[in-house]
């Protein structure tokens, strides 16, 4: 079994099109093994039960944004050792520096392709 | 537009919000599409103007426009707005140049399968045709006011400017 078809990811956007942008981009990938979530504190009850190898999360997001997850993924056991990459629009220096302080793994820029989402994925968990 | 009014342009690939009952958002749409966006209860509104570069279908593409969606809802709902209660209106898409493919109309699409998509209705749109619109959005009360402008052709980039004068080339004595 190759890692493609082991690895679980969380997909997290609060927009269904968003949302349906990145599992496309998975699907295109070969990855068949992904939830999705449309609200940050949805998503984190369900890591805490559900573990997965890969958090891949939006930034832009009411009540929870992708690092307000980002920091509830780190300080909780069940889910603190998950790889997390944050899908963003406009990275600020703020926001790299927020996010690097609690462990992002990757960051990708949207609009993305699929190649780029391969390339970012695999710089965190391996090659595919 | 009444004295004391505020225009604000929304030119392409930007997006503005208010809650202002004296903003007026405007813009010029060829083949690109705007939407316009209200919470009427909360009095704030916002408005967007976007192109997919390419042809509808192509996920590459559909990305722009979706991004350009999300930063709207997105920017709405964090100044109170709730998006069970938005209401859109859509406007743009025209079909400006007849021997080009009708990217005007995948724009259209796209913003209404986005809107379906996050259970946002359409209250009114005008869309397609051959014509250049100038939309006026009130975004305190969703108000628009359209003007078709006849043959006219989407300006893509802001005209070049005139060239400087050409200083010294004048001798005095």
């Amino acid at each position: 079994m190759s890692l493609k078809d082991s690895l679980r990811i969380m997909v997290v956007d609060d927009m269904a099109t968003s949302r349906g942008l990145i599992t496309q981009a998975l699907d295109e990938i070969g990855i068949k093994n992904y939830l999705t979530e449309n609200d940050g504190q949805q998503a984190l009850a369900r890591l805490s039960a559900n573990p997965v190898h890969l958090v891949l999360s939006d930034y832009n997001m009411p009540n929870m944004d992708g690092l307000g997850l980002l920091q509830a993924v780190r300080q909780n056991k069940a889910t603190q050792r998950m790889g997390f990459i944050l899908v963003t629009g406009k990275p600020t220096p703020d926001m790299v520096a927020t996010a690097k302080k609690w462990g992002l793994n990757n960051m990708i820029k949207k609009p993305f392709t699929s190649i780029a989402m391969k390339q970012c994925i695999e710089s965190v968990v391996g090659k595919l | 537009m009444t004295p004391g009014e505020k225009l604000v342009n929304v030119v392409q690939g930007e997006y503005h919000i208010s809650s202002e009952p004296d903003c007026v958002m405007s813009t010029v749409l060829g083949s690109c599409a705007a939407v316009c966006l209200t919470d009427p209860s909360q009095g704030i509104g916002g408005m967007n103007h976007f192109l997919l570069p390419h042809r509808a279908g192509r996920a590459e593409d559909v990305r722009y426009g979706a991004y350009s969606m999300e930063l709207l809802i997105n920017g709405m709902l964090k100044r109170g707005a709730r998006k069970n209660r938005m209401v859109a209106k859509l406007f743009g898409g025209a079909k400006m140049l007849s021997h080009l493919r009708d990217i005007g109309d995948s724009n259209v699409a796209f913003a209404r399968e986005f809107l379906q998509n996050e259970g946002i209705p359409i209250a009114s749109e005008s869309t397609g045709g051959n014509a250049a619109r100038r939309i006026r959005f009130w975004p305190a009360d969703g108000r628009v006011k359209q003007f078709v402008v006849p043959g006219a052709v989407e300006r893509v980039a802001p005209p070049a400017p005139p060239p400087a004068p050409s200083v010294g080339e004048i001798t005095l004595f």
